[in-house]
């Protein structure tokens, strides 16, 4: 279900239109969308999520709605992430069936062993380096904790915050199974080519 | 009225909504409201609190949930139904600019769906995805909602009242005093929530307005 690694998620950014962005990011290949938009009301997101949901079919790419698991499960999204003030990953398993997917984003060992225990099926592990896509309450945690996390737990981990063309190839051999970006690749002129050049990045390190 | 024809029992005319003012770590006052709901007397219940996040909710939405209320009670929350799920709710409340009753039923066919409406046209878009009641307002002046310009007015109510086919609860401004006017209007029933605010005048208003409600 998780996408094989080493692959790139991108995640919607709040300034553009989430449909347009995914668009051209699974144009240059990404392989898995969060729609992620905190201050969009309900009928919005559902909207867009239903068109992002055609475009994944289309590319055979993971569709995920962060937070929202309302509006996942009405658009038959392929899944959510759950952030640590959302709802709990275990209760979110009993509402979304075996099937679906449910990521969940931790910034500790801790919780990310309680997310593996809750029935997530991937971590979002972050963020490492410094971002300027989000404020942070915390100071970066780094690869070495990335490592640490990786060597630890089974589940698949995206790196997130501040993963960039140079550093994406190091997130993957700390064990990282894919990467996840917003404004690296969502505020250049070209998204399609930014996601592209994300995704030879990642491959020239496996090959 | 030919309304909620899925459901077995008829909804209550009294609607209560959250006062928005939980706090993340305690949920005290609705509780406090649910737990002082006389016996008799059936209510509508919407947890409505957007400051809180997902997992704040879900925590007030379970704790409400286990209060025992009145029977023929309904207990929704404001537009999640992943929440309603989770804690077992009777129904969900969704804003004009939610998804639509016929984007969620099929998650939940045994739920009550009820919409907000402000205009006729809200109200055909309601009633065609298949709302079981809805709620209109503000009729009154009320703090809450100052800043969105003028009330609506009982004018207005009626005109909605009289073209739907569905229950209408009147919102905003409602006092014991002016719920005749609303009811006189063809409303189905009374909203509140600044007036349900103070607990120690709770009972009263509710059994003021129960009196005014009841069929």
């Amino acid at each position: 279900m998780i996408p094989s690694s080493p692959f790139l998620c991108v995640i919607t950014d709040e300034a553009l239109c989430p449909v347009t962005v995914a668009e051209l990011v699974l144009k240059g290949g990404a392989v898995m969308i969060q729609l992620r938009h905190k201050s969009a009301s309900g009928s919005q997101l559902f909207s867009w999520a239903v068109e992002i949901r055609k475009l994944c079919q289309k590319y055979r790419a993971l569709f995920i709605i962060n937070d929202r698991v309302d509006i996942a499960m009405a658009s038959e999204a392929d899944g959510v992430h759950l952030g640590q003030q959302d709802i709990p990953a275990n209760v979110a398993r009993k509402l979304l069936g075996k099937e679906r997917i449910i990521g969940v984003s931790a910034s500790s060992l801790k919780e990310a062993l309680q997310a593996e225990k809750d029935g997530a099926n991937y971590i979002g592990f972050g963020h490492i380096y410094p971002t300027v896509s989000k404020k942070k309450e915390f100071p970066p945690l780094g690869t070495e904790a990335l490592q640490n996390a990786a060597n630890s737990i089974s589940l698949p981990i995206i790196a997130i915050g501040g993963v960039t063309l140079e550093n994406a190839v190091t997130l993957i051999s700390c064990g990282a199974t894919g990467v996840a970006v917003i404004s690296a690749v969502s505020r250049t002129d070209d998204p399609s080519w930014a996601a592209s050049e994300f995704v030879a990045a990642l491959k020239w390190n496996n090959s | 009225m030919d309304h909620n024809k899925l459901k077995e029992t008829p909804l209550p005319h009294l609607y209560l909504i959250s006062s928005g003012q939980e706090n993340p770590d305690g949920g005290t006052l609705l509780l406090e409201q649910l737990n002082l709901l006389p016996r008799t007397l059936s209510c509508m219940v919407q947890i409505r609190e957007k400051q809180l996040n997902a997992k704040q909710l879900l925590t007030l939405a379970l704790k409400a949930r286990a209060c025992a209320l009145p029977y023929g009670s309904m207990l929704l929350v404001n537009e999640r139904i992943d929440i309603a799920l989770a804690a077992r709710l009777d129904g969900v409340h969704l804003p004009e600019n939610g998804c639509y009753p016929d984007n969620l039923r099929p998650l939940a066919p045994k739920m009550i769906f009820g919409c907000s409406v402000h205009s006729p046209e809200s109200l055909h878009l309601a009633e065609k995805s298949g709302a079981d009641y809805l709620l209109f307002g503000p009729v009154f002046d009320t703090p809450s909602k100052r800043k969105y310009g003028a009330p609506q007015g009982l004018e207005k109510l009626g005109q909605i009242c009289r073209i739907s086919t569905l229950p209408v609860f009147a919102l905003g401004g409602i006092t014991p005093e002016n719920g005749e006017f609303c009811m006189a209007e063809g409303a189905y029933g009374i909203a509140g929530l600044s007036i349900f605010k103070d607990t120690s005048r709770f009972v009263d208003t509710l059994e003021q307005f129960y009196r005014i409600v009841s069929p």
